[in-house]
């Protein structure tokens, strides 16, 4: 933090050099001029200002593209910035978009060579996005888009607003959904490296990518931008191919994928309105898995799919195969069973003797060091003993009515 | 029984003020006479329907100062309005933008209040009136409080918005792309307690309001301004450095106001050789006490949040409850959760509770209602706070009491001595200082990453354009081939800096106690040390806590209930560095004047152990704190050296802490400020000057120019140090003048008065 006193010298000094010009005022006026011709790209210019336009066009995979032609045409879509704010004076310099073109991505790099060019920059963007019927980004709602948008409105561009596609797929929930529990995390670069074996080498961290352009402007090298190109396209390349293979995934090609977390995948295909394909996912991934706790997890999820479709009796012998071991997850399954016999089935002395079940499961569980921890055991004993209680007291309560109305 | 019918407060008032006893210790006693309210005829041009909500809701016509309010804000006037407390303040400013509301719903207003209970509180005040006048005003507060899903709301929809400075900085500007529907349409601005506006948080402010009229240009809007404060000596300068424009004074008060004591009140002399007088503590709870148990609704202002707790404490002591029944008499101040407040405060307006001892958190126009009496214990260091603790107590009808219960500070006995000071002399200054370079190149960081600055506008100061190429040279912004200044920084600047730099963050007080870890509250940085070191004794609402162990890092302290005699008091040690001289002269033969920057560091070194009552030394310990700095400026005075010369050491160093002493309270009075916004320190061999030397420093982080004024007036300063020496009475100093003469020596008094003839 500057001291009073530095300030002071600070201002003493600016005001003797005062009359000078300043050293890190623009070189020269063509310096866009010799960025685009450097990068070997066109430099637009309009009377608003000027933009380099690098036109770049990546070669997909044949099956990638032909899933992707079936979709609407999309705008693949991404900004590098000078911070991570998307506050007023958080600037998109440099903003990327992709759209198919039969087996290519074919993507248009919008650099901003300075400042006062960006209105310039924004109407490329806007115009391009315009035309698109739907945006596909990488956070980008939280994002990108947001920040386009403060660009817009701080240069007063309300119209360009309007025209932005309604329909914007942001992959990264998506991705989060199916990934982030078995990557770790979901970042774009955890998802090239765990699922797309997208390698990047010859571009630069995200968090070097301000300097860069900074670096650029106070007289450095067009050299520091080649690696925020690459890092950018490379951004839109993958985005490309994300969506890919989340197009393989839901056409049933979660059977042989690696990483997947199954439950993200049948949250997936509801969100879709594949009621039965979530459940075959689900049903898919319990068969492969040993882990208890991750079994009931899976299991609940098909019960809810199975009772919002009207078959108990599915939910009940799903639930009923995870009543074979003794253990907590075993009562708890239990527990499952006799809620679905009382609820959906209306039978109150089914759901009596499930609940029975379930505590002698829990004895023996406790009895064969199974339980797990005894503050587990004593919270699932406290639970199975309350509907324990009630049940007995509800079918008591239904005997005596049967034989009053008997007698 | 819940209040107590006016004609009983009156008689009890009345008792109290004919009373030989406490009639002994009056020194002065006014009685303000009621008056009349002034009636102006409604404005032609109000909404017919906020004139039928008024109407129904019991207003008969506006107060003269309503209906100028009203007049200004339609001619497109800014205006500051200063009114007593319950003049009907709020609604100078309500009537006007409920106005335009009502007129066109896409016109906007932003709010400014300077803490969130005050918004909060503001924000039912504002819903009741427009729901009479069926005005279905969409409104919020937009600070901390907010819930994340209500303020994408009240960003796009908001037609009034209640925020506060900070985050008006810190969330509002650096965003207002997000905002642009209020910036586009702001008709008003509204800046209510003005008075708290003032030295560094006021120069923060007024930065902010730059900032703000930027964006609002950049928009195409130009609202008006309408600010409200307490009774200053200058409002208007204030409101115009803050706004930067011209600015209509409204301060004709036509609110009615009953009959009202003022009574200053100085405890009789307890040691004569000390000059010490009685406790005002006790003296204020016997006062609190009598009035308490006759009914009377009864405030006492106390001044550290110790004394808070003890003569909370005290009252209940004295006036117990009714078993089962909660007390009627509660402690109020910073530190107590949200909702405990809000209880206390319903449990004031609505007569449940009977008596409540506060700081000054209840100064501020918190709404409490009005109460029958005021007492504050101790001058709570202006004039215009004095004012607004006096105006807590006073009904539109019937008759009410102010007491002004001195202590045995060197200021609180001059006005012992000269109440007239109160009574007509012009309250302080509210003195910032905008264009302070450390808080005004924060401010234009934060500015330019907000819009692009092009190099002939200015941001305050005419060096602008210089002070845009420094920030270049540093790398935070670039100047483009237009002639604008970007911000190039991956920063966001407005998270570099707060506005209240006093207190950065605070400390969590944690109670041990129970079987699960409970937050008490918290105190400032800055007070921290001070009342929660280890081992301290800390009350919170009258209950005593030990503190076990206090983590500075994590700034946490940890507490456990306990019941001792004790409370405990710590003390200060203070050291001065001189950075740069910046001014000087040598006035021999009367000495060495100069002025400039210093760097103060305070570290807390020790405790004691104070018996309850008795007020009798039981113990001490020591603190092991980390010290804290401050940049700021300062003035000192060296005596001419054949003077100090005369003198061996141990008399000059009692000598100089009575002239200190002196100087601080003259020096206060002579800037019209808080005595709390100076620091002094004396030292007998200053490492800077090599010689005797007494500094006079701004309080507060790179100072508000207090001291720099002074440097101009240390000639009227040394003058009036020796009248108020000279004329005070005592034989060898009192807490009065330069201190008693167990602190400042046997010829304390003596060797002050000849050290300031020699400086004259």
């Amino acid at each position: 933090m500057l001291t009073q006193r530095l300030l002071a010298d600070k201002l003493a000094a600016v005001r003797r050099s005062q009359g000078t010009a300043s050293p890190s005022r623009p070189l020269a006026a063509d310096r866009a001029d010799g960025l685009a011709r450097w990068l070997g790209a066109e430099l637009r210019v309009a009377d608003v200002g000027r933009v380099i336009l690098i036109e770049r066009s990546i070669p997909l995979p044949v099956d990638v593209a032909a899933a992707l032609a079936t979709l609407p045409a999309a705008c693949y879509f991404d900004t590098e910035t000078t911070g991570l704010s998307t506050g007023a004076g958080t600037v998109v310099f440099l903003a990327a978009l992709g759209r198919l073109d039969g087996q290519r991505l074919v993507v248009h790099q919008y650099l901003l060579p300075d400042y006062p060019d960006e209105l310039a920059l924004l109407r490329h963007v806007a115009a391009e996005l315009a035309v698109a019927e739907r945006l596909v980004t990488y956070n980008g709602r939280a994002f990108d888009l947001p920040l386009v948008v403060a660009r817009l409105t701080v240069n007063g561009l309300f119209s360009a607003m309007a025209e932005i596609p309604q329909r914007h797929d942001d992959l990264l929930p998506v991705a989060r959904r199916l990934w982030r529990r078995s990557l770790g995390g979901a970042r774009l670069a955890d998802v090239e490296r765990g699922v797309l074996g997208v390698e990047r080498t010859s571009d630069c961290p995200s968090w070097e990518v301000p300097g860069r352009w900074f670096g650029y402007l106070r007289g450095g090298s067009p050299e520091l931008l080649v690696a925020v190109l690459d890092h950018n396209l490379q951004d839109i390349a993958s985005l490309a191919l994300l969506e890919g293979e989340l197009l393989r995934l839901r056409a049933g090609g979660w059977r042989n994928a690696a990483a997947l977390d199954h439950r993200g995948m049948a949250i997936e295909l509801l969100r879709d309105g594949r009621g039965a394909d979530a459940l075959e996912v689900l049903e898919h991934a319990l068969d492969g898995t040993v882990d208890p706790a991750e079994a009931a997890g899976l299991r609940r999820l098909s019960s809810r799919l199975l009772l919002a479709g009207g078959e108990p009796e599915r939910a009940e012998a799903l639930w009923r195969d995870g009543t074979r071991r003794a253990s907590i997850e075993a009562a708890t399954a239990w527990v499952e069973v006799a809620r679905i016999r009382e609820r959906h089935r209306g039978d109150l002395r089914g759901a009596l003797e499930a609940t029975q079940a379930a505590s002698r499961v829990l004895d023996l569980a406790f009895a064969l060091g199974r339980g797990g921890s005894i503050e587990a055991i004593a919270r699932t004993r406290l639970i199975v003993d309350r509907r324990l209680r009630r049940l007995r007291r509800w079918v008591a309560a239904a005997e005596r009515r049967r034989a009053r109305v008997a007698a | 029984m819940l209040t107590v019918p006016a004609r009983d407060a009156e008689e009890a008032i009345a008792r109290l003020v004919a009373d030989p006893t406490i009639e002994a210790m009056v020194t002065a006693h006014r009685v303000l006479e009621p008056r009349p309210p002034r009636h102006a005829p409604w404005p032609e041009n109000l909404d017919p329907r906020l004139r039928q909500a008024l109407h129904d809701r019991g207003v008969e016509a506006l107060y003269t100062h309503q209906a100028q309010a009203f007049a200004a804000a339609s001619a497109r006037r800014n205006a500051v309005v200063v009114t007593p407390t319950a003049s009907g303040k709020t609604l100078c400013y309500n009537l006007p933008v409920l106005d335009a509301v009502a007129r066109d719903d896409a016109a906007r207003a932003l709010y400014l209040f300077p803490t969130k209970a005050l918004a909060a509180d503001q924000l039912v005040e504002l819903r009741a009136l427009s729901d009479a006048a069926g005005i279905g005003l969409k409104t919020h507060t937009y600070d901390g409080d907010t819930p994340a899903n209500v303020r994408s709301v009240v960003r796009s929809a908001g037609q009034v918005v209640i925020t506060n400075p900070d985050m008006l900085h810190a969330a509002i500007l650096p965003h207002h792309t997000k905002w642009f529907k209020l910036f586009e349409n702001l008709q008003y601005v509204v800046i209510d307690e003005l008075h708290t506006y003032r030295g560094l948080f006021g120069s923060h402010v007024a930065n902010v309001i730059r900032r703000l009229r930027r964006i609002c240009r950049h928009y195409g809007a130009d609202p008006i301004f309408i600010c409200a404060s307490a009774t200053i000596a200058n409002p208007r300068e204030l409101a115009e450095r803050i706004i930067e424009a011209p600015v209509e004074l409204i301060d004709d008060n036509g609110a009615p106001s009953g009959r009202k004591h003022i009574l200053v009140v100085n405890p009789p002399v307890a040691n004569g050789e000390l000059g010490i007088r009685g406790s005002s503590v006790l003296t204020a709870q016997r006062l609190g006490e009598q009035l308490i148990r006759d009914g009377v609704q009864t405030i006492l202002f106390a001044r550290s949040r110790t004394a808070v707790e003890v003569l909370t404490s005290y009252l209940r002591e004295a006036i117990p409850a009714p078993d089962g029944h909660p007390s009627t008499i509660r402690g109020y101040r910073g530190g107590y959760l949200p909702n405990q407040r809000h209880e206390i405060e319903r449990g004031l307006r609505e007569g449940r509770v009977r008596g409540v001892v506060a700081t000054n958190a209840l100064e501020l126009g918190i709404d409490i209602g009005s109460l029958d009496a005021a007492i504050s214990v101790g001058y709570p260091g202006t004039i215009a706070s004095t004012w607004q603790q006096m105006g807590r107590a006073g009904r539109r009808s019937g008759t009410s009491i102010s007491v002004l219960v001195c202590s045995s500070s060197p200021i609180d006995q001059f006005l012992a001595a000269h109440p007239e000071y109160l009574f007509d002399s012009s309250p302080e200054h509210g003195l910032i200082n905008p264009d302070n370079l450390y808080v005004l190149l924060n401010h234009l960081r934060a500015s330019s990453f907000e819009l692009p600055v092009p190099a002939t506008e200015r941001f305050g100061l005419e060096e602008t354009p210089l002070l845009l190429d420094m920030l270049q040279e540093d790398g935070y912004l670039r100047r483009a081939d237009d002639d604008r200044y970007y911000w190039s920084h991956e920063n966001f600047p407005a998270s570099d800096f707060s506005l209240r730099t006093g207190a950065p963050e605070n400390v969590v007080i944690v109670d041990t106690t129970g079987d699960r870890h409970r937050v008490l509250g918290e105190v400032d940085l800055f007070a921290a040390p001070l009342l929660v070191h280890e081992k301290a004794i800390y009350i919170h609402e009258g209950v005593q806590h030990h503190v076990d162990r206090l983590d500075w890092d994590e700034r946490k302290a940890y507490v456990t209930r306990t019941d001792v005699d004790y409370y405990t008091d710590a003390s200060l040690g203070i050291t001065l560095k001189v950075l740069e001289v910046a001014d000087e002269t040598d006035a021999a033969p009367a000495g060495g004047r100069q002025r400039g920057e210093v760097m103060v560091a305070w570290k807390v070194t020790m405790f004691k152990k104070i018996k309850f009552h008795t007020h009798e030394n039981v113990g001490w310990g020591s603190i092991s704190i980390p010290e804290q700095e401050m940049h700021t400026t300062a003035t000192w005075l060296i005596p001419p050296a054949e003077l100090v010369n005369r003198y061996d050491r141990d008399t000059l160093d009692g000598a100089l802490i009575g002239l200190g002493r002196v100087a601080r309270t003259t020096a206060a009075l002579l800037l019209m400020s808080d005595v709390r916004d100076l620091g002094v320190l004396a030292q007998v061999q200053a490492p800077f000057t090599g010689r005797p030397t007494l500094y006079l420093y701004d309080a507060v982080p790179g100072g508000v120019g207090l001291t720099e004024r002074l440097f101009s007036l240390t000639d009227e300063l040394v003058r009036a140090c020796r009248d108020a020496v000279t004329s005070c009475p005592c034989s060898d100093g009192c807490p009065a003048c330069v201190g008693p003469a167990i602190e400042v020596g046997a010829r304390g008094k003596a060797t002050v008065i000849e050290l300031l003839a020699g400086m004259s």
